[in-house]
């Protein structure tokens, strides 16, 4: 301790005491290493799932269209889907960590899946194609709008769907928002947790 | 980043180095846990402290047989077998000093006296206590006091 501090000062005294450094438990930082995989896992699936059941179902009706606008925005809302279960894999799906992987490893490991999902999060709309689904939707959705407007009766066959389509939007940028903040904030936790440990 | 604070938060509780060490660990443990809970309504650092300070305070109120003989900073009578009067003649001893008088506060005392001497304001210490800035203030007097006596008039901070 440096002998310069003055003798009368309790704040300094007290603040310059020789202090010892705290690791982080090493099993602490596996479970929580092993419960984001875990999470990240179940999420993939979901996404996964919901992927191809968008696929086959558009894939299906798009073998039953007539008309060729509809039956091209049908096939581009199935290659939407399969595209998503490409990007959740490559995204979302977590790798393997060893399990001799040291407290730095853990913590590289830790650090590149969380910013590897924030990335596929604030790029979700490019990476999940969604522009290509609105595009698909609209070339199903307009034709018929277009047949409809001689019979406004018909016209009612389409509010179901733009409904589910402003409930989707209206809800899609708050989560993705949510999301963000979370895994930021699991970052910031992180980066925390580095500086305690060097 | 807190790790030093939290450190010299944790021999404010416990003088034991093994207990002091699990202490520590807890304190990490519970940062750790309770991380995705902060809301930002406060500054990172006062979040820090009144976690870190809730579970050392939980660890002082456990060890009943040192909880009966705590007291408020207003009771406190200065350290037995010590001249308050005299200044210390090495850090080690003036930490010693500043170390029994902390050890001998109730919990909120030593929240707010390790608050102080980590150097934080009254606002800041009142977030991490739940006190009023108002009333912080008066406390941190007191122990301002107290510390003069006990180190002579020249500090602490001597207004």
């Amino acid at each position: 301790m440096p002998s310069e501090y003055p003798m009368n000062d309790p704040q300094t005294i007290w603040q310059n005491q020789p202090t010892e450094p705290l690791k982080m438990p090493e099993n602490e930082l596996r479970r929580k290493v092993r419960q984001r995989q875990a999470k990240a896992r179940i999420q993939a699936l979901v996404s996964i799932a919901l992927g191809l059941i968008v696929c086959v179902f558009f894939a299906w009706t798009c073998a039953r269209a007539h008309e060729l606008l509809p039956r091209l925005g049908l096939g581009l809302l199935s290659l939407c889907g399969l595209n998503f279960v490409y990007q959740a894999y490559r995204w979302i799906w977590p790798r393997n960590l060893g399990p001799d992987a040291t407290v730095n490893v853990s913590l590289q490991f830790y650090r590149s899946e969380l910013e590897r999902q924030r990335d596929y999060a604030s790029h979700i709309w490019r990476r999940a194609g969604l522009s290509f689904c609105l595009l698909g939707l609209a070339m199903v959705v307009v034709p018929g709008v277009i047949h409809s407007l001689k019979s406004p009766r018909l016209l009612m066959n389409f509010v179901p769907v733009l409904v589910l389509l402003a409930i989707w939007l209206a809800v899609f940028f708050p989560i993705r928002k949510r999301k963000l903040h979370n895994l930021q904030q699991h970052l910031d936790e992180l980066n925390l947790l580095e500086k305690d440990n060097r | 980043m807190y790790g030093p604070s939290l450190d010299r938060l944790a021999r404010a509780y416990e003088l034991d180095p093994d207990a002091r060490r699990d202490l520590l660990q807890e304190i990490h443990l519970q940062l750790w846990r309770s991380f995705a809970h902060f809301d930002q309504r406060c500054s990172l650092r006062t979040w820090v402290y009144r976690v870190a300070h809730n579970v050392a305070a939980r660890h002082t109120i456990r060890q009943r047989r040192i909880r009966s003989r705590l007291v408020a900073i207003e009771h406190l009578d200065l350290l037995s077998g010590s001249d308050p009067g005299e200044l210390a003649v090495s850090q080690n001893q003036a930490l010693e000093r500043v170390s029994m008088l902390i050890q001998r506060l109730n919990p909120l005392d030593r929240q707010i006296i390790v608050s102080y001497l980590e150097g934080m304001d009254a606002a800041s210490i009142a977030g991490i206590t739940g006190l009023s800035p108002a009333n912080v203030a008066m406390k941190v007097h007191r122990i301002k006091n107290v510390l003069r006596r006990l180190f002579g008039e020249g500090g602490p901070h001597a207004e």
